[in-house]
């Protein structure tokens, strides 16, 4: 008697299927395509909006006032004084929080003596923070630094902390057993491991405290991004005061995607190498 | 000379609270220099705990524990553990350098002749992920002799590993120790390897109390395919057998 063997259908590999997808159904399912896609619905959405609602400045209104500031020369000394008292807050807010955030995580003594002070500070606004910087240091770059490091510092502090809670104490044991010295836990154990929490305090300084140095600006005078975008929002001109706030916005955009991303895959490029 | 000595420890877990269970009772033995000294006992004897207890990662409840170096100062010790604990973010070399004294020629001169010693030196420049789970032992087998230390602890180093890439490594472990002849206190369920391996073997009975102290004399090189090494091993199972079976009838001990 004989038998007939039906032929099982042989699976594709995967590098089967990746040759069998056609090119413009890679780039269609991609992540750049995906942001891309983000990016368009959300500029639609801007063009809709502002062709209903007069008070809503559309992209055309909004890149013409941008270009009258730049041939005013109102752009990059106003942008530059903002950038700058930005950039010395979140400095500070980065270096303070990971110092705070490192006692916080290693003794039990600097989490008891933080832990209230950081509570209080995260639950009081960038607004809050502007008003009092402005009434104790006045209208000068100080009032903005300072409201920028207040609201963005206890975001890095928190972050910090909770990266070095769980360092592995698999590794800390070893590094006990070895009598590796402070200084180097903490150099090539602690700092390694926190790289990620670090990264997403940093990120949080960022967002926290662009808000914090707009807001002080607003108030406190003295030129940058805030007192323009105040400039043209008291003249009643909101084409002006959306100009402002794009390019800002665009800014960190732009930081987060080109500086931020690539320095954290640089931190990571161990991860990559052992994938 | 003595390099380690125990005088009757005891290590009692959460004292004082009703969950407080005594994990090792009265341990005294000495170690002397250059000796490679196991420490064998059924799981939950405490074998670990007194590894833990001389690293000084673990607090003994009573009892001294005394290290003496050759150079006078305080004793240098390395720890092989039962995984690798490398620094994932770190290359192997500088895993090697993080647990050293200091960055002088001289270290990163030996740290690469242990490397050497365990077949990696090509890969000084990878990543502990690059590498198989027998590759990062043997890092850390490299790391423990390259602090160039008074007393090498090592809990059950090989149990992770399958059965072949375990025996390659003692052999590896047993041509390094020839070499160097550091004084090792090494931890193991498995009698047969620490019979292998040994001079001496200190066996712990459940209750964490010493039940027999047995010397090793059998020349090295050793592999347990040798007839008077597959002899030993099964004499000293034997007398582990019949410690358990003292365990299992109380009246027997008393």
């Amino acid at each position: 008697m004989s038998t007939t063997m039906t032929p099982v259908k042989a699976r594709r590999s995967t590098s089967e299927k990746e040759k069998a997808t056609p090119a413009w159904q890679k780039t269609l399912t991609s992540d750049r395509a995906a942001r891309v896609a983000a990016l368009l619905s959300f500029f639609l959405f801007w063009v809709v909006i502002s062709a209903l609602f007069a008070r809503v400045p559309g992209p055309v209104e909004v890149v013409q006032r941008l270009v009258d500031e730049f041939s005013r020369g109102e752009v990059f000394g106003n942008f530059g004084s903002t950038l700058y008292r930005f950039g010395v807050g979140v400095a500070l807010a980065t270096v303070v929080g990971i110092a705070v955030g490192v006692i916080m995580g290693l003794s039990q003594l600097g989490r008891a003596f933080f832990e209230s002070p950081v509570l209080v500070a995260l639950s009081i606004p960038a607004i809050i923070w502007s008003f009092l910087t402005v009434m104790w240091f006045g209208f000068g770059d100080l009032s903005p630094i300072i409201t920028t490091f207040l609201t963005s510092v206890p975001f890095v502090i928190v972050n910090v902390a909770q990266g070095v809670r769980g360092v592995s104490r698999d590794l800390r044991d070893m590094s006990t057993t070895y009598k590796v010295p402070l200084s180097r836990r903490i150099k090539d154990l602690v700092l390694p491991a926190v790289t990620g929490y670090v990264a997403a305090g940093i990120r949080f300084a960022i967002i926290i405290g662009w808000n914090g140095v707009l807001l002080a600006e607003w108030f406190g005078g003295g030129g940058g991004v805030g007192y323009r975008a105040r400039w043209w929002y008291d003249a009643n001109r909101f084409g002006g005061f959306a100009a402002w706030v794009v390019l800002f916005v665009g800014f960190i955009v732009l930081l987060d995607r080109f500086v931020l991303d690539r320095v954290i895959q640089r931190a990571f490029r161990w991860r990559d190498a052992s994938a | 000379m003595a390099v380690l000595t125990i005088k009757n420890l005891a290590k009692t877990f959460n004292v004082g609270t009703p969950r407080a269970s005594r994990v090792l009772d009265d341990i005294s033995f000495d170690v002397r220099g250059g000796t490679f000294v196991s420490i064998v006992g059924p799981s939950g004897c405490g074998k670990s705990t007194l590894l833990n207890i001389i690293s000084g990662v673990e607090e003994h409840t009573s009892g001294d524990i005394s290290l003496t170096s050759d150079s006078g100062g305080p004793a240098r010790m390395g720890y092989v553990f039962q995984d690798p604990r490398l620094l994932p973010w770190r290359s192997v070399m500088k895993n090697m350098m993080y647990v050293q004294n200091d960055r002088s020629e001289a270290t990163v001169g030996r740290c690469r002749k242990y490397l050497e010693m365990v077949g990696l030196t090509k890969n000084a420049d990878f990543f502990p992920g690059q590498l198989s789970g027998g590759m990062q032992q043997r890092v850390g087998i490299a790391r423990a002799f390259a602090v160039e230390p008074d007393l090498l602890l090592m809990d059950e180093p090989f149990s992770h590993l399958d059965a072949i890439t375990a025996r390659g490594l003692r052999a590896q472990l047993q041509d390094i120790w020839a070499q160097s002849k550091k004084t090792v206190v090494f931890v193991t369920h498995d009698v047969v390897e620490a019979v292998e391996l040994s001079d001496r073997i200190i066996v712990l009975q459940p209750g964490g109390r010493i039940f027999e102290d047995i010397t090793i004399d059998l020349p090295r090189p050793r592999r347990q395919t040798d007839p008077t090494v597959a002899t030993l091993q099964a004499e000293v199972l034997g007398r582990l057998e019949t410690m358990k079976a003292m365990a299992r009838t109380p009246e027997a001990v008393a």
